[in-house]
């Protein structure tokens, strides 16, 4: 297992280099100078030369990479373009506010989305069944911000019960409704896919052998049922915790969370392209590791598979 | 000498009758400031910011020589006075005594400076700081005419020799062609006085992180994307007429809302901020009420959910034409003729504007009121577009660019149906803020939305900055406009000492320039802000809402 992980992470070395090549190249093609948009709309030419020197803008674009490559193994990303903040202070700065929220949504999204889909498997056809996923058909459906949006008009404005925007320096409260924002979507696809991956599981021999034997019905869902059917609905998690970091850019915009979505969009907005490919490099790595972790975790769930 | 004396005097005077307004009540000291910023701003340090974000920050804690009145007269700061040599040339600054820096910030952690008392050499040392090429700082040049700018960006002198202490009191500046606006640019936030001490502890990159000034209220901690927190300068030098320390306030926080609109004006009713900019579905709503002119221009509205400040902002929003690509004067004049402005404003912009009648908006001195411009005559605009061979069998098409914003996109889609009433197919393309810069500045694109808020309240800030052909390209002339009378017009007005000389010559230049039209004019920004009732001594000031300072205000709660 060791080797394997050792093999993966090996592996990631190249997906790393790509990724960042491509960066590198969509911003070579893209117009908008960061020097020039620094100086603002009247800008002195004299000053955005010494700017763009100042940040290597200037050297050929094979020189930067390179030169970005060697100082980002030595793990130096630069400074932002846009307030001189060093870009691994700047995303480590966000990282706990960001790592709040997406474990919340998960735990939430998993706990509740998992729990919803064995109901609905065990109850096929009845009403709860229905309701859920109507729920769910709904939940994946509804765009983020509009959750948001429509959440923060209930909860904070007219019942005025939880705080809809902010960080609250750290309350829970403030936590909530964002929370609930990014969980609708892993929710409602789990809910689905715990569901359908149950119901398959629960025709199959081995659960009849199961009841055949007299367990309780609890111990057939639980124990044997749900074990087998969690491989496909850990699958998605690892893929939806990825999707997460995409699903945070529009819930922290919404809820004014001070994470990493709002630093990536305001990095773009302003070609602060130190702290773009720093992000980059960053979610490469939290992909590449979620995905790992989902590989390895098929084990604990199915004894059957080996890493060799 | 007498009118700048007399002007600084009736700004005072006013100053004081508006203080004494509110002054029936004793001010009540303590409470924060709870107020919105529309992103993170990029900078606190003054030296290196560009944006308005920025500076509503700044404000609070750094000043500059001379500062604004709200009704636009420059009055001392920390400058008590200050004299101009006949030749226009050398300005000589006296400084007010017992002004110190912060002597702590961030949670009482003492400053590096100690709290010492500022002093001309401070202000040499500023100056130096600013244009000293190693900082870059992307605002020095507007200082570029000091005596020894060149010399010292391109090394050949180690400092700047323009600027001088004549003792600790006494600061001497000299530029080297007369510039009549020198004084108003020093109003400008970048022109703070920073303390030598605390910059070289932190370094020219981290100084933004740890700001330190002479101002009202005091850093205390930034926490990126979501709050900045400034407490109560107990030092501050300023005291109200009635002798009390200012400012009332113990702090003010500062939270950090993307993009304001629906989440600002959710916090602002649920009370978790005191002030807020309103957009256009809820404008309605708050301009009902007891109105109150409080200056020529500027009001008040007693609203359920507050007051209502609104007044002029020094800006103009317009269509530049590339004149270089739309050569034809007929053209651009029927352009001018084809669009109603006041339904523009009215029914697109909940008539929050005023029409523009040309390029200098009325908070700036030489506004000339009775300047026609274009106003709306489709018969006119097609009759001209006929006479440049434009008709229904040949009709004019044409694409406008602009910046992805909703509210731009708004009054664009209402401009085209305009122009499609005199025949004319206007195309829309949007694009977003750094593209559009950098196309529109290398003159590929014919016809562009901008807008533009002064620097400083001179015309010069619009006439010279925004079409002399001195600066063509990113120097602010986007229309690559190009007339030698104009040209010869506003830099002898640029020259000029004479108040009176320079209105005469910005109003000629700028009759030029509307009947030339390089600009589809359209409309002067106002600006407005909606405020707790509790709030006191609040004012909407000349540059609009972000350059409020909260030195005066106090809440009564």
């Amino acid at each position: 297992m060791a080797r394997y992980a050792l093999r993966r992470i090996v592996e990631a070395i190249p997906v790393f280099l790509g990724v960042v090549l491509v960066v590198f190249l969509l911003y070579s093609v893209v117009p908008g100078d960061p020097a020039r948009l620094l100086a603002g709309q009247r800008g002195d030419p004299e000053t955005i030369a010494r700017i763009r020197a100042d940040w290597g803008l200037d050297r050929p674009l094979h020189e930067q990479f390179f030169s970005f490559v060697w100082s980002a193994i030595r793990f130096d990303l630069g400074r932002s373009y846009r307030n001189n903040m060093d870009v691994l202070d700047a995303i480590l700065l966000r990282v706990p506010a960001t790592l709040e929220l997406v474990v919340a949504s998960l735990l939430l999204g998993g706990v509740v989305g998992i729990s919803v889909g064995i109901i609905s498997a065990v109850r096929q056809n009845t009403f709860l069944d229905y309701l859920a996923m109507t729920g769910a058909v709904i939940g994946i459906s509804a765009p983020t911000f509009w959750i948001g949006l429509l959440l923060i008009l209930v909860f904070a404005l007219k019942l005025g019960w939880i705080p809809g925007m902010g960080y609250g320096d750290g309350r829970w409260i403030y936590l909530v409704l964002p929370a609930v924002t990014l969980a609708t979507r892993p929710m409602a696809l789990l809910a689905r896919i715990t569901r359908s991956a149950m119901l398959e599981t629960i025709r199959q021999d081995y659960i009849r052998t199961a009841r055949a034997k007299g367990l309780s019905e609890w111990a057939v869902t639980v124990k044997h049922a749900l074990r087998n059917a969690l491989i496909p609905v850990v699958t998605i998690l690892g893929t939806e915790t990825a999707a997460m970091l995409g699903g945070v850019v529009v819930t922290e915009t919404v809820f004014a969370w001070p994470g990493l979505g709002r630093l990536f969009v305001e990095a773009l907005t302003f070609r602060d392209y130190p702290i773009i490919r720093g992000q980059v490099l960053f979610l490469a790595t939290v992909f590449i590791v979620a995905n790992l972790i989902v590989d390895l975790s098929y084990a604990l769930f199915d004894p059957r598979i080996r890493y060799e | 000498m007498l009118r700048r004396t007399t002007r600084l005097l009736l700004a005072l005077a006013l100053v004081a009758a508006m203080s004494g307004f509110a002054a029936a009540q004793a001010p009540k000291y303590g409470g924060i400031w709870y107020d919105a910023l529309p992103s993170n701003p990029p900078h606190l340090d003054p030296v290196f910011s560009t944006d308005t974000t920025s500076a509503e920050v700044e404000y609070q804690i750094f000043e500059t020589l001379l500062e604004y009145a709200p009704d636009g007269t420059l009055q001392p700061l920390l400058a008590e006075s200050y004299e101009v040599s006949e030749d226009g040339l050398t300005f000589t600054f006296h400084l007010r005594r017992g002004v110190h820096f912060h002597a702590t910030t961030e949670g009482g952690t003492p400053t590096a400076n100690g709290g010492r008392e500022v002093t001309a050499h401070d202000w040499v040392w500023t100056f130096n700081y600013i244009t000293d090429p190693k900082t870059n700082s992307p605002r020095a040049y507007f200082v570029d005419m000091i005596k020894g700018y060149e010399e010292y960006r391109n090394g050949e002198a180690d400092h700047l020799a323009g600027v001088r202490a004549l003792d600790d009191y006494t600061l001497q500046i000299e530029i080297t062609y007369p510039f009549a606006p020198f004084v108003q640019v020093l109003a400008y936030n970048t022109f703070s006085v920073l303390p030598r001490e605390d910059v070289e502890k932190w370094g020219t990159a981290d100084f933004n992180f740890h700001p330190v000034g002479t101002g009202p209220f005091k850093f205390e901690e930034w926490r990126q994307d979501d709050v900045i927190r400034l407490s109560r300068n107990e030092n501050y030098w300023m005291k109200d007429e009635d002798g009390n320390q200012l400012p009332y306030l113990d702090g003010i926080e500062f939270r950090i809302i993307p993009g304001g609109g629906a989440t600002e004006w959710a916090e602002y009713q649920l009370g978790n901020i005191y002030a807020t900019r309103v957009d256009d579905p809820y404008y309605r709503q708050v301009t009902a009420g007891k109105e109150t002119e409080i200056r020529p221009g500027v009001r008040t509205v007693e609203t359920q959910h507050g007051v209502f400040w609104e007044g002029p902002q020094p800006g103009v929003y317009y269509y530049g034409f590339n004149v270089e690509k739309i050569t034809d004067k007929r053209v651009r004049q029927a352009l001018n003729y084809a669009i109603n402005r006041e339904a523009l404003i009215n029914l697109v912009i909940n008539g929050r504007a005023l029409p523009a009648t040309g390029i200098l908006p009325p908070s700036i001195p030489g506004f000339n009121p009775d300047l026609e411009g274009y106003t709306y005559n489709p018969a006119k605009a097609r009759e001209l577009l006929a006479e440049a061979g434009y008709g229904p069998d040949n009709p004019l098409e044409l694409t406008l660019q602009y910046n992805t914003d909703p509210g731009h996109q708004r009054i664009a889609e209402a401009i085209q149906a305009q122009l499609k009433a005199v025949g004319v197919n206007l195309s829309l393309r949007e694009v977003e803020w750094g593209t559009h810069l950098d196309t529109t500045e290398r003159g590929e694109v014919p016809f562009f939305r901008l807008g533009w808020v002064a620097d400083y309240l001179d015309a010069d800030n619009f006439l010279y900055v925004l079409l002399h052909s001195d600066n063509i390209g990113p120097e602010g002339n986007y229309s690559r406009f190009n007339n030698p009378t104009f040209d010869m017009l506003t830099k002898a007005a640029r020259l000029s000492t004479d108040e009176e000389e320079r209105i005469r010559l910005y109003r000629e230049a700028e009759k030029i320039a509307v009947e030339e039209a390089p600009w589809l004019f359209i409309y002067f920004y106002t600006d407005h802000n909606l405020v707790k009732p509790f709030v006191r001594n609040y004012d909407l000031p000349a540059f609009g809402q972000y350059s409020n300072k909260f030195r005066n205000v106090w809440l009564d709660l």
